[in-house]
């Protein structure tokens, strides 16, 4: 039964309620990917409102804009998925991993982030080669026609970090394991 | 045999607790490199292609400015006065609280286009209102996460623009509309067990002789909320903005309302808004992303088309195939999540859709139909997870309870299979 007589909800309770989690404790602040993927997130919505209202003022409208919008979102996908490989916000099942004896649990966790790092690796790896080829035969760009990799080397760098949130949530788990 | 390897790589990550994303990039990547053995580099030059090309699509930028929009009506009070306006409409009598509960999910469908954001906006009201009417928690969450499912179905809807860019035959404008009427129609299957159930058990007594808030006065202070939808799919159907710019035009309107309005957004609160929903939309174009890879290996393979032309000519028929479609996404909705069904079956299941001739729009509807019950199916249920962490109640005691709104919405289904009228009456009548 519920008792009305304990207030246990404030008058007007914030929106939304869900509890505050944590961040682990990482060495680099989390707050550089969140910097990063929150300015791109909000230049993202200022471009395109932009557009809208100079379409409407002027009849016209800046194409070359969704080249740029194209490249940020990757870059908004790489930094927030990193954030969130680190506070494990991904989308995962987590019936199996997460029941079990702790020792299952880590051994499970140490598993998953061995082929999350390994990926990344490979990603990063892969995709060096990939702003090569297109840095030696100097692509350039459909609509503004600046050189591709421009955009694309964003890609092994942004790999890269995540490889490396990868290896901190490793050592964490590792050092969690020794105590 | 290695296309058996590749679902059986991604089954085995996926059960030890890899994100599903991982799982689908590494199980697309192993795949390239056994059939291109070869090839310089194993082929694996396409791995960083992929990537890259699954993410360059211009009308994938809808999915973070939805998100968005999501995020920023979660917190501008709009779903508390959209509630208070709703009861003093319909009254606290018995059941009338969980049918509240649903009508403001749907309403809120007409704003935001996922379905967990709107299971959090409506949940953050309701459960605690239920809680003080005597309700039980699993009730009450369950019947959050089954009206936020209609979200997803209600344009605008996160669903769709997904599907629509993995199908080209398929329009955002179209599926929005062919969207409508089956959302409002689960909604509304989902009120009857909700209220019977309601009166069944005898809940909510507590609170039912509190006076109904004035009408009026609610209706005024509803209004910014119930211009919303008016702006977003009014704009979009005068052709003044694409979905794009309406989740754009919809995300400054949002938080004009929230600041300036009903001041619940304050400054500092932007750049956590900002944060949950960047995080949020790179979980889901992250999936998008490595499921590119995925796509293009089993292309590669070939075996789609003997797949097809195995299953067409199986001796089923149109509605056993139709059938067995179904039964297969229901099990795999059980365990993943709508955004990888979409990703990893859409291209698997068009050439059958194809093979019989099925309307890509109608067919796209009845996909999300099933995503939108997959999203409160447990154990793997994005809405049910939201609504039972507001509640603060395990997962599990939700299910007597949840089982009949899963019933509900799945006549609902069946109805638009039966009838794909339901679904593609509106689109046709508004010509698109």
């Amino acid at each position: 039964m519920s008792r009305p007589d304990v207030p246990v909800e404030p008058a007007e309770p914030v929106e939304p309620i869900i509890p505050v989690e944590q961040d682990p404790a990482v060495k680099v602040p989390l707050a550089l990917e969140d910097w990063l993927a929150v300015g791109v997130l909000a230049i993202l919505a200022l471009i395109t409102f932009v557009n809208v209202l100079v379409r409407y003022f002027t009849d016209q409208s800046f194409a070359w804009t969704e080249e740029i919008s194209v490249f940020l979102l990757i870059v908004l996908t790489m930094a927030g998925g990193s954030t969130a490989f680190v506070r494990n916000h991904h989308i995962r099942i987590e019936a199996i991993a997460d029941a079990g004896t702790p020792a299952r649990q880590r051994r499970l966790a140490l598993a998953s982030h061995t082929v999350v790092l390994l990926f990344f690796i490979l990603l990063a790896v892969l995709s060096v080669r990939l702003v090569i080829d297109e840095y030696r035969y100097e692509e350039t760009s459909p609509a503004i026609g600046v050189p591709t990799w421009w955009y694309s080397i964003w890609l092994p760098v942004m790999a890269a970090a995540i490889a490396l949130r990868t290896v901190g949530a490793l050592r964490r788990l590792l050092r969690s394991g020794a105590r | 045999m290695i296309a058996a390897l590749l679902f059986a790589v991604f089954a085995a990550l996926m059960i030890i607790g890899v994100p599903v994303c991982v799982a689908l990039g590494v199980a697309g990547t192993l795949a390239i490199v056994l059939s291109n053995q070869d090839v310089a580099w194993f082929g694996l030059l396409a791995v960083p292609q992929n990537f890259y090309a699954g993410l360059a699509k211009y009308p994938l930028l809808a999915i973070p400015m939805f998100v968005l929009v999501g995020s920023i009506f979660d917190r501008s009070g709009v779903a508390r006065r959209l509630v208070d306006l709703a009861i003093s409409i319909v009254g606290r009598g018995p059941g009338m609280l969980p049918l509240v509960a649903i009508a403001v999910a749907m309403f809120l469908g007409g704003i935001s286009g996922s379905g967990p954001a709107c299971a959090a906006a409506v949940g953050a009201v309701m459960i605690a209102a239920m809680s003080r009417a005597g309700y039980p928690g699993p009730f009450s969450a369950s019947v959050v996460a089954a009206g936020a499912a209609t979200d997803i179905l209600i344009p605008p809807s996160i669903a769709f623009i997904i599907y629509s860019v993995l199908v080209p035959g398929a329009s955002v404008p179209a599926l929005f509309a062919a969207g409508m009427v089956p959302g409002l129609l689960a909604g509304f299957a989902q009120i009857v067990p909700t209220v019977w159930l309601a009166r069944k058990h005898k809940m909510g007594t507590l609170e039912a002789h509190l006076p109904r808030p004035p009408f009026w006065a609610s209706l005024r202070q509803a209004s910014w909320g119930l211009a919303a939808p008016v702006l977003i799919l009014g704009g979009m159907r005068l052709g003044w903005f694409t979905p794009t710019e309406a989740a754009v035009v919809a995300v400054f309107y949002g938080l004009f309302v929230g600041m300036c309005i009903h001041r619940t957004i304050k400054v500092r609160d932007l750049f956590i808004i900002l944060r949950e929903a960047a995080e949020l939309s790179a979980v889901i174009m992250m999936v998008v992303a490595l499921a590119g890879i995925f796509a293009w290996a089993l292309s590669t393979l070939s075996i789609i088309d003997p797949i097809t032309h195995a299953i067409v000519n199986s001796g089923l028929g149109e509605w056993g195939v139709l059938a067995l479609l179904i039964v297969l996404l229901m099990t795999m909705g059980m365990f993943l999540d709508g955004i990888s069904i979409f990703l990893i079956f859409v291209p698997l299941l068009m050439p059958i859709a194809n093979a019989y001739g099925w309307d890509p729009v109608w067919f796209g509807v009845i996909l999300t139909l099933k995503v939108a019950l997959g999203q409160f199916t447990p154990p793997l249920a994005v809405n049910l997870m939201v609504s039972c962490r507001i509640a603060r109640v395990p997962m599990e005691s939700t299910v007597p309870w949840v089982l009949w709104l899963l019933g509900a919405m799945f006549l609902v289904l069946v109805a638009v299979l039966v009838f794909p009228q339901l679904a593609l009456w509106l689109p046709h009548h508004l010509g698109y």
